[in-house]
């Protein structure tokens, strides 16, 4: 771990810099309000460095929403499809509740068996974190993800004319070495608006969501009516698990083609929510009703995942209650369960 | 082994499925190797109508003659498709199924085909309200893709799987910015089925829900959320029946979930 400073009018130096490294991946604003990573096309002015949560989370550059496992050939067998899976990726602007989900995700991907199309192309990837100011969705401070020490090459913190970085790899001690002329180092003034920064920024959370005791709580409210009043609403649209950094389950479906001999399997994102994910033959359905499969998915993050993990699977980056066209919001619910509110 | 046998057949629709399997054209070759085309009125001449292993159909039933056709094609064949949005749920030929067809067709035609025996049809429905259907290919039109892998998979046994999640999950999959939520736009993603690859919004433009409702369709939820918005329950009906009329307006306006058991 080391810090330096460099002054903002460096930053496009900095990403040149940081195309050495691969192909850089920069925020950029999409519609009236939304935002999605793309290409560097080299206009600085084109990244939002404001955007707080883009549409998908990092996980698409390295768990694809449906792509091919492999193709299959009568004659030939298995050959492995990841076409771009060699691919050196920056990821830059991702922010801390995104840096603690990949954690969360690495922990599901390296579990007793290994995926391999998740590592392949995860370990490609350097992460370039930038700060970020919360609003009113965010809550990750209540999840313990509104700081990172680990899981970063480079973290840029904006303290007005110039960026505190923070190398956390020696991939990011290369990346500063490469270009040593844009950085100097800290000084008083430096760690002095950092820590106002800091403070500042802690106190601007206004959604927080007391997690004590949570776990136990949930399994008390197990059949509060409210599970089912919320699945009334819920139109199993699958947006909250789509746009969700932790969400991870996938589905694997075979094609064929029309010659009967080749085809190819795919995978792609499912969602606990979707009437098809406990339904097995013969038409059982394990979770019949929408409010039983809504209920999953938040005793999945706040007990299950905890229960594996030691952490919980949300990391409170407000993704899933932007997205949600029923306005089914994560920590209200969760609030009602704590008996702090009476709707969500 | 002989080859599999298949018909494809047109009921009251515009075409558009049956043109779109011709427009096949990369695969034409591959599906004619791979099967025994009987009847496919639109593309062929000679064609025999007997037994046949799947057929394929496409269109509403809208009068006594294709009621007939179409019970004579399920007789027939061994595992019957429905194929694009009409002849799953009606389609846009049943979007005035609550006004009466005979005030319809006098809106239309004034009094100069009320004698007319060509004339006579009845509220169109999809196919599933008059025989046993076995899968449903939706889209306005079908997704030439899909037809493919369907012929595909039925050809070994196994019936296609084909999206049955809601079009906002492949909206998600385009990363597109939600325009009900971010816009306040009229979008009925939540309750159609995906599989177009939310080619609409990724053009910036509202899903209109011309695949038919996903499986199990929060209509309810659908209305309140448009309601809120501020349109109105006129409005919310007619977007709503534009491609599932068969839906009754209680349906689509009730607290009710649409439930549908075909794959
Ligand atoms: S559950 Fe919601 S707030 Fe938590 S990580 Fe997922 S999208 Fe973000
Ligand atoms: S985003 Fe909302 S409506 Fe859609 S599946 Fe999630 S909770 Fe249900
Ligand atoms: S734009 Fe429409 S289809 Fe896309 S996520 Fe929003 S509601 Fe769903
Ligand atoms: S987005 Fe909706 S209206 Fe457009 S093609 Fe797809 S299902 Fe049809």
């Amino acid at each position: 771990m080391k810090s330096l400073r460099m002054a903002k009018r460096h930053l496009p130096k900095f990403l040149e810099s940081l195309g050495k490294w691969g192909k850089v991946y920069v925020p950029v604003k999409l519609g009236k309000n939304s935002y999605r990573w793309e290409e560097f096309d080299g206009e600085v002015d084109n990244i939002a460095l404001d955007a707080l949560r883009t549409v998908i989370p990092a996980k698409k550059f390295f768990y694809k929403p449906r792509e091919v496992m492999f193709e299959y050939d009568k004659t030939n067998g298995y050959t492995q499809a990841c076409a771009e899976c060699e691919e050196d990726v920056i990821l830059f602007g991702i922010h801390s509740c995104g840096i603690h989900s990949l954690e969360t995700l690495d922990n599901i991907f390296a579990g007793k068996y290994v995926d391999n199309y998740y590592f392949t192309r995860r370990k490609n990837i350097t992460i370039v974190g930038t700060s970020c100011m919360p609003d009113k969705h965010c809550f990750c401070k209540s999840m313990g993800a509104d700081t990172v020490d680990e899981g970063y090459d480079i973290f840029l913190t904006d303290l007005g004319d110039d960026f505190l970085i923070g190398v956390g790899s020696s991939k990011g001690d290369d990346i500063v070495n490469d270009n040593p002329d844009i950085y100097e180092e800290v000084d008083e003034s430096t760690t002095k608006r950092y820590l106002e920064f800091r403070n500042k920024r802690d106190e601007s959370f206004e959604l927080v969501l007391d997690t004590s005791d949570l776990p136990t709580i949930l399994d008390f409210q197990y059949d509060n009516p409210l599970w089912d009043e919320l699945g009334e609403r819920c139109l199993a649209c699958g947006s909250c698990s789509m746009v969700c950094p932790t969400c991870y389950c996938y589905n694997v479906d075979d094609t064929i083609n029309l010659d009967s001999e080749t085809g190819e399997r795919w995978r792609e994102w499912d969602c606990c929510l979707f009437r098809d994910h406990a339904l097995v033959a013969g038409g059982h359905n394990f979770r019949e009703n929408q409010g039983g499969r809504l209920k999953h998915r938040y005793l999945h993050k706040q007990q299950a995942y905890l229960g594996d993990f030691g952490r919980t699977a949300c990391v409170g980056c407000g993704r899933c209650i932007v997205a949600c066209p029923a306005n089914i919001d994560y920590v209200e619910c969760l609030k009602a369960m704590r008996g702090e509110m009476t709707s969500a | 082994m002989a080859k599999p046998s298949i018909g494809v057949y047109g009921l009251t629709g515009c075409a558009g499925c049956q043109l779109n399997i011709i427009n096949c054209e990369d695969e034409l070759l591959d599906i004619a190797a791979a099967v025994d085309i009987k009847s496919f009125i639109m593309a062929q001449t000679g064609n025999v109508e007997c037994e046949i292993d799947i057929a394929f159909v496409e269109g509403a039933v809208s009068n006594e003659k294709q009621k007939k056709q179409l019970l004579d094609i399920r007789e027939r064949a061994g595992l019957l498709v429905a194929i694009g949005t009409c002849a799953s749920w009606g389609g846009v030929e049943a979007m005035i199924n609550d006004v009466p067809r005979e005030v319809a067709k006098k809106d239309v035609y004034g009094d100069t085909m009320k004698d007319n025996p060509f004339y006579d049809c009845f509220n169109p429905m999809p196919l599933k309200d008059v025989v046993k259907v076995d899968f449903q290919i939706v889209g306005c039109p079908i997704e030439r893709p899909q037809f493919i892998q369907a012929v595909a998979s039925l050809l070994n046994g196994n019936l296609p799987l084909l999206p049955t999640y809601a079009l906002c999950t492949e909206c998600k999959f385009k990363e597109n910015e939600c325009l009900l939520i971010e816009q306040d736009k009229f979008c009925l993603g939540p309750v159609t089925k995906a599989g177009c690859g939310a080619r609409c919004p990724s053009n910036n433009i509202p899903c209109e829900g011309c695949r038919g409702p996903v499986f199990e369709a929060n209509y309810a939820s659908e209305v309140e959320i448009m309601l809120e918005k501020g349109y109105t329950k006129e409005y919310i009906a007619q977007q709503m029946s534009t491609f599932a009329g068969t839906i009754s307006a209680e349906d689509l306006g009730a607290r009710k979930l649409v439930k549908t058991d075909i794959p």
